[in-house]
């Protein structure tokens, strides 16, 4: 009999799905991982809700650490962090293909396994998306002097951001939210960031813009303008580059 | 009178202008350089660069990318800055620099700053000028952001030295491949005095890269190395040429980049070709896929081009090209070949070519298993074989082959000519919608067409 194991959509939640999956010392081809809410019904199969175990997700990391490396943990979680719901399958029987595997630092590089592909995929989506909030991610600066940044992104990728903010502004106060997710990093100045969810955030605060803020808004969209060349003028490159999900964050769009 | 005017100036009228004069720059690169945060001021940087925005001409902003002044003492034909032309005047002041800067910086609009500019009494005295705005970015504000300066020829060595220590990335502009095209434009510059803060920085970078492997602490001189730009299609230069001196520039001066610029007509001269079609954005093109294949794929200008076939090919991008007069070499196996033998099919990236060679550690890889990798198929089709087998029987043969990757179409950054239309005349045999269908044949048959 077939068994579908339904999991958290969370990095937790996904690794005790592989936990159990692992403990029920069954043929692998007969487990498939499911995300909760996003559950196909299968014929002749058994289901099984996973409950998030902190535990047993830890013990599944520090397994994947240790066989395949941090590289490899690395883009298992820029992979968890899509919003693709075939994702906990694929980790899993990519995992499973990967410690049938000789050389196990090798396991990425495996792209003629389809759940290995898989997981390059998503992994490749969600850094890229990454990359691209790295730099089109724009601070407003409010009345109180914090930075606040306000994103929308596709992937759950904003674990993947704050550390290069914290480095890049360690004696700031800065929030980057999430508007998707309704997911907040928060960093005190001088301070470790902290990930906040839920509705904390008062409108009427972040609509307080400090003085000078719409002068600097106004001298880079000046800049932006001056720029570029009229004679190469090329819109559809300059969408191609920046797709207009990204633009309308973008001060210099408004 | 004069003075009355430039003192109201405001800084969003001297952003505009110098912004305007620093825009045909093209380097706006903010990579080579890892760098992390100290705990003061702010600013890190990442080797990869990040782009922060796209202009409505596609180039990337990552750079604050602002002249320190547009007043210029020389006078080169092609430069909207020169001596003749009536164009406003402006100069920052280094705190309005480093102010511009660091507020850009905080929001992140951009990566760090790229400073150029015009000369103003003699070459040190400008460089100097811009000494003093990165010395009070770095050590007053603390910011540890990405700098790029360009080197000024003529300036006195120890003011390039000094600088050189400050920022990540210098470069010297080369302007015109060769020397005879620099004395007709930019009369006041040689190549000489081009090629010498070059080579001053190249030494300094490989001396301080000695010390810093003796001691860790001394202090990097341009990390992220140097670059230089040439104009395209300003002078008569074929492609062979131009990519022989930057194959010289890579080679000799150890450069990281050289950019291409296609020629922008800005001014009214005798001496400056005119260009009714517009920038030369295709040959631009061309030129930059032909740098690629310098730096990463192991190519040598002498095997793309020839005295004999000094241009590219304006069809064909210079590797699939090359591979087509080379076909004594392919079909390349992909479960056997060498990397290098990889990187030289049509269609094989470095990166597919990496992931190729990563993917048949494994296991043996099929056309399937390619197209997932990422290899262009319907350009490599014709060059590659996978255990034994090419995808379609295909004939090696060149104009057959030349002719079916002329149909894929190849996908340009911008359209090839600008235009999509053409003149009709009556004796074009054109056939406007493709095929025709069983009407028209039989229309055809009874005469009626």
């Amino acid at each position: 009999m077939n068994k579908v194991l339904i999991c958290e959509d969370t990095l937790i939640g996904i690794f005790t799905g592989i936990y159990v999956a692992y403990e029920k010392k069954m043929d692998h081809s007969l487990i498939q991982l499911q995300l909760q809410n996003h559950e196909e019904l299968l014929l002749f199969s058994e289901y099984e809700n996973v409950t998030a175990d902190e535990e047993k997700a830890i013990k599944v990391i520090r397994t994947l650490k240790k066989t395949f490396g941090d590289d490899v943990y690395q883009w298992i979680c820029y992979a968890l962090a899509t919003t693709d719901t075939l994702k906990a399958d694929a980790v899993y029987h990519g995992i499973v293909c990967g410690l049938s595997m000789k050389q196990k630092q090798d396991f990425m590089g495996n792209l003629a396994n389809p759940y290995i592909h898989t997981i390059f995929k998503l992994s490749r989506m969600a850094s890229n998306e990454t990359h691209h909030w790295l730099g089109f991610l724009r601070f407003q600066q409010l009345e109180n002097g914090i930075l606040f940044s306000r994103i929308g992104a596709k992937s759950n990728i904003l674990t993947f951001v704050a550390p290069h903010f914290q480095d890049r502004f360690p004696n700031e106060n800065f929030m980057i939210l999430d508007e998707v997710r309704n997911l907040c990093v928060v960093h005190p100045a001088r301070k470790q960031w902290v990930l906040v969810s839920g509705d904390l955030i008062a409108k009427e605060m972040v609509e307080k813009l400090s003085g000078s803020e719409e002068d600097y808004q106004s001298l880079f969209r000046y800049f932006c303008d001056k720029i570029a060349i009229k004679e190469r003028v090329n819109l559809k490159l300059q969408q191609q580059m920046l797709p207009l999900r990204y633009q309308e964050y973008m001060v210099e769009f408004q | 009178m004069e003075i009355a005017v430039r003192g109201a100036m405001s800084v969003m009228d001297k952003l505009g202008i110098l912004t305007d004069a620093a825009k045909y720059d093209v380097a706006c690169t903010s990579s080579g350089v890892d760098r992390s945060n100290q705990g003061q001021g702010m600013g890190n940087s990442i080797a990869s660069g990040i782009c922060h925005s796209f202009s409505a001409d596609g180039r990337c902003i990552s750079l604050l990318k602002i002249l320190f002044t547009n007043e210029c003492i020389y006078d080169c034909k092609y430069c909207i800055n020169r001596k003749s032309n009536d164009v406003p005047r402006a100069s920052f002041t280094p705190d309005e620099v480093a102010d511009l800067t660091m507020e850009f910086y905080r929001r992140n609009y951009i990566e760090g700053l790229f400073l150029s500019s015009g000369i103003i009494n003699n070459p040190t005295f400008t460089m100097e000028l811009i000494y003093h705005a990165i010395y009070k970015l770095r050590f007053q504000h603390h910011f540890q952001g990405y700098i790029h300066v360009k080197a000024i020829p003529g300036a006195d060595p120890l003011v390039v030295q000094q600088l050189g220590f400050l920022v990540d990335r210098m470069s010297v502009n080369l302007e015109l491949p060769t020397k005879e095209g620099l004395s007709l434009l930019a009369p006041n510059k040689t190549r000489k005095s081009i090629l010498a803060p070059m080579r001053q920085i190249q030494n300094q970078i490989v001396s301080s890269k000695q010390e810093i492997a003796v001691y860790k602490a001394a202090k990097p001189f341009v990390p992220a190395g140097q670059s230089s730009q040439m104009i395209i299609g300003a002078t008569p230069e074929s492609d062979y040429q131009i990519m022989s001196v930057a194959e010289g520039l890579y080679q000799k001066f150890q450069l990281k980049r050289v950019f291409y610029s296609a020629f922008i007509h800005v001014n009214e001269d005798k001496d400056l070709p005119a260009l009714p079609g517009g920038p030369p954005l295709l040959r631009e093109h061309r030129l930059y896929q032909a740098d690629w294949l310098l730096r990463f794929y192991g190519f040598e200008a002498g095997e793309l081009l020839s005295e004999e076939r000094p241009n590219f090919n304006i069809l064909l991008d210079p590797k699939a090209d090359w591979a087509l007069r080379h076909l004594e070499q392919f079909p390349v196996e992909i479960n056997k070949a060498t990397y290098q033998a990889l990187l030289r099919v049509p269609g094989v990236g470095v990166k597919s070519a990496q992931r190729i060679i990563a993917a048949r550690r494994s296991q043996k890889l099929g056309f399937d298993e390619l197209r997932k990798i990422g290899v262009v198929l319907k350009r490599a089709l014709y060059f590659i074989c996978c255990n034994g087998r090419m995808m379609y029987p295909t004939k090696i043969d060149e104009d057959y082959i030349t002719r079916n990757l002329i149909q894929v179409k190849e996908k340009l950054p911008f359209s090839l000519d600008g235009t999509t239309y053409r003149q009709v005349s009556l004796f074009d045999d054109v056939s406007f919608h493709g095929q025709t269908n069983r009407e028209e044949r039989q229309l055809a048959l009874f005469g009626q067409i």
